[in-house]
């Protein structure tokens, strides 16, 4: 066959890419091995902590977390609250372009907030309690509230379903359906290139980008774009991202399993960062429907029987990996709280079985459900399904992959127990249980009044002493357990310089070069 | 050709209504795990998935009818794309793998059958047995470990298009996981043309081929493996379109794009609009490879008439 001369070119660099070393990519290029592929990278709609740790480098909100977990100005410059606490003028950054070339103003502002307070998964939190939003200035936006919402800088800067600021043609018709990728406007150090199904999603520098001032601190401060591109790309084998970012292939591999810690640990080929912010697994019960709809005791005794440290051994490994710890929040955190912790993990069959009693449980099945898809929520519910049967409940252990058990939580009459686990949130009032919708629908009276409170003082003291007692009550009326906290890590090329010695949330690679 | 649109129309309907009757909601999947039911029955409704089944269906089928897959829930991108892009890695990983196949599998089969009993025998069938036994994850990451960590002659994983930088040099990607899929598919091949050639080395033919003093090779050539090869034929046929649809392990281990991966993360998702198109195009694929298999038979046995 006679080959074209590109052919031939081609066959050559083939020939010659085999007697060299594979694998070498491009310089300027970040590779981040990833565990899959996010749903979608629009923030207002999507929680999934994939999509929020690519999509923060292209989008960005009016706050954002320092390394204390406090909210600080990103596209905001400053703001001001009425004497009544119902009236909050945000200014904001002047100068700011987007990835189209346009300046951001606060009609942008208002748009993408109103957007996100129809139609974000978080920002019903927030709009409950606004009347409007408004431009008040050509870089000043009002939002009035209908009462004082202590929580409001918070949920402004969690960027995880949370609101981006786009341009204000993008949000025009924009609803619940997440934007398409060539809508992916922000004004980030990074801009969408590609989303190339099944291969990677690409983001370049922009060029164009106006950082914030100030020492960088968490996701605060100066950020400065010094790759030339970020590529995430699908990696769903661990074996494969490891072996990859050994050999080269990756800077970056995510979720990386517990058994391999120690071994990777003293690997000088790779570098571990472990996860700064814990998730939590959470065991939810059903208030809606069923035996623990609203027996307070019965479920106090499902709560006794379990020992939350023999389950983390098993699901998760070594012990510098989890923490046996019952408050929400981590220790060292402003949310810390031991109230109700006592109740945490006290592993005593004997107690359980005398308080299930005296609760009326009669031996009737409890629906339990869990997913496979996360091997650590299933490793835990088999080690809680026999500490439970030790205790003399008749636990009917049913498990689905995630898509089915998401489907069948949201059905009352299906389920008595299912599984989850919970990402690191900087306020209280982000962690699902608050949300009466939730599949668990803990809506009682108490929490009512408490989350009232607590949501309309605005001082950090008070806020912190109602959440304590928000804490006891869910030790007491148990909507929900915490099997304890999870520091997962990731693994990057000990070429990288400023990642620092652990991620806050999501990584992040604006001030990270190689 | 009119009598496969049945065939496609009904294995379409099958697997939409196999795919809609498992629970799960791509909606749900989309939003997360912090979405409350309503928001993710809102969202299925502006997705049109709160539509009766079979209204949804006809839809599809009318849109297909144009040429139009839809578009993939969770890509947002249309159907014929994604899908487009995955057929490019799976049938470049098939045909590298079919080279390997016939180039280890077809000779060391054929030496085999000739040299039956002999040492040579002896090692190439227990050569096949442990290769048709090794399971496929275990065979790509040794060799990911090998070649690419410690030798790092080729890439561990991934696949650039060819019409990427590198052009055809990006093949180089699919070395290791092309030999990976040969190895058990290989040895399938080489104890099917052993068996297959044994079993017409006993025709009468062959007997009589032998009796007027025909030199053994171009009796082992001309009369043996030629008539050896229809039953191989259909091996070849199916081998081919199953390493198209079906090489999940081996793009899962290498994280290849391609077409196999791309289906059990859909099915995983709900992502009903690239399950449908998937599924139809490897229906496609497997009546196109029967019709060639058909076509190879009548060229290669003349007793086969077309008509």
């Amino acid at each position: 066959m006679k080959l074209f001369p590109k052919q031939k070119r081609n066959l050559l660099a083939f020939g010659a890419a085999i007697a060299m070393a594979g694998g070498a990519a491009a310089d300027g290029t970040f590779r981040y091995a990833t565990v899959g592929e996010p749903p979608s990278l629009d923030q207002h709609v999507v929680t999934s902590d994939l999509a929020t740790t690519i999509a923060h480098h292209m989008f960005e909100g009016l706050y954002t977390f320092d390394s204390s977990n406090s909210p600080r100005p990103l596209l905001a410059s400053g703001d001001s609250m009425s004497e009544d606490g119902k009236s909050i003028t945000i200014s904001l950054r002047e100068g700011v372009l987007f990835h189209n070339g346009d300046e951001m103003t606060s009609t942008d502002v208002v748009a993408s907030l109103r957007r996100w307070g129809e139609h974000g998964s978080r920002g019903g939190l927030l709009f409950a309690n606004v009347d409007s939003v408004s431009a008040s200035g050509d870089h000043e936006v009002t939002i009035q509230l209908s009462a004082p919402f202590g929580p409001w800088k918070n949920l402004l800067a969690f960027i995880n379903g949370g609101p981006a600021i786009h341009p204000a043609s993008v949000m025009e018709g924009s609803g619940k359906e997440p934007i398409a990728p060539q809508d992916y406007i922000g004004t980030g150090p990074y801009m969408f290139s590609e989303w190339v199904a099944n291969r990677h999603v690409e983001l370049v520098r922009f060029d164009g980008y106006v950082s914030p001032e100030g020492t960088p601190d968490g996701y605060a401060g100066q950020r400065s774009a010094e790759f030339d591109s970020l590529r995430f790309i699908p990696v769903p084998d661990v074996g494969t991202r490891v072996a990859g970012l050994k050999a080269g292939d990756y800077d970056y591999a995510e979720s990386i399993p517990g058994d391999l810690y120690a071994e990777l640990d003293a690997d000088e080929s790779v570098r571990t960062i472990l996860n700064g912010s814990p998730i939590f697994g959470l065991v939810f019960m059903n208030s809606r429907h069923g035996p623990l709809m609203e027996n307070f005791a019965l479920r106090r005794a499902i709560q006794a029987a379990l020992d939350k440290t023999a389950a983390l051994h098993v699901a998760i490994g070594p012990e510098g990996l989890w923490r046996a710890n019952g408050s929400f929040l981590p220790e060292g955190n402003v949310w810390y709280s031991e109230n109700g912790t006592g109740q945490f993990s006290l592993g005593d069959p004997d107690s359980s079985r005398a308080i299930a009693e005296e609760a009326g449980y009669d031996g009737d099945p409890i629906k339990f459900m869990v997913s496979t898809n996360y091997p650590f929520h299933y490793d835990s519910a088999v080690v809680y399904t026999k500490q439970l049967a030790q205790a003399g409940f008749n636990i009917d252990l049913q498990v689905y992959d995630w898509a089915t058990l998401i489907q069948k939580r949201a059905q009352p009459d299906q389920w008595d127990l299912f599984f989850t686990h919970h990402g690191f949130v900087p306020d209280p009032i982000l962690i699902s249980v608050m949300n009466d919708n939730y599949p668990g629908w803990w809506t009682t009276k108490e929490k009512a009044d408490l989350k009232s409170r607590f949501t309309m003082s605005s001082d950090p003291a008070e806020r912190q002493a109602i959440w304590s007692e928000i804490q006891g009550l869910i030790y007491e009326q148990v909507p929900t357990m915490k099997t304890g906290d999870v520091y997962t890590y990731n693994i990057a090329s000990p070429a990288l310089k400023g990642l620092g010695e652990a991620t806050l949330i999501w990584p992040h690679f604006w001030n990270v070069s190689k | 050709m009119l009598t496969l649109l049945p065939t496609l129309a009904a294995a379409s309907f099958l697997v939409f209504l196999f795919i809609h009757l498992i629970p799960g909601d791509p909606a749900a999947i989309l939003l997360g795990d912090a979405a409350t039911p309503e928001a993710a029955a809102a969202l299925s409704k502006e997705l049109g998935l709160d539509e009766p089944l079979l209204k949804q269906y006809a839809l599809w089928l009318g849109n297909v009818a144009q040429g139009d897959l839809g578009t993939s829930i969770f890509f947002q991108q249309p159907v014929l794309s994604v899908i487009g892009d995955g057929a490019e890695t799976s049938i470049l990983l098939a045909v590298m793998t079919m080279f390997w196949i016939i180039a280890f599998g077809v000779p060391v089969g054929v030496i085999s059958a000739i040299r039956r009993g002999s040492w040579i025998d002896q090692i190439s069938s227990g050569g096949a047995m442990l290769f048709a036994s090794v399971p496929t994850f275990w065979l790509g990451l040794y060799l990911i470990h090998i070649f690419s960590v410690g030798l790092g002659w080729f890439p561990s994983s991934g696949f650039p298009s060819i019409s990427d930088d590198g052009g055809l040099a990006n093949l180089r990607y699919l070395l290791l996981p092309s030999l990976t899929l040969a190895a058990p598919n290989a040895a399938l091949i080489i104890r099917l043309v052993r068996a297959s050639m044994l079993d017409v080395s006993r025709e009468d033919y062959v007997r009589t081929a032998r009796a007027k003093g025909l030199h053994p090779a171009r009796v082992a050539v001309r009369h043996v493996f030629r008539n050896a090869l229809i039953a191989v034929a259909a091996a070849f046929g199916f081998t081919f379109a199953a390493l198209v649809s079906e090489a999940v392990v081996t793009e899962t281990v290498f994280s290849l794009p391609g077409i196999g991966r791309l289906v059990v993360q859909s099915i995983l998702r709900r992502d009903y609009p690239v399950i449908q198109g998937v599924v139809l195009v490897v229906v496609v694929l497997y009546m196109a490879v029967n019709l060639l298999v058909d076509l190879a038979y009548a060229s290669l046995d003349p007793r086969v008439s077309l008509n």
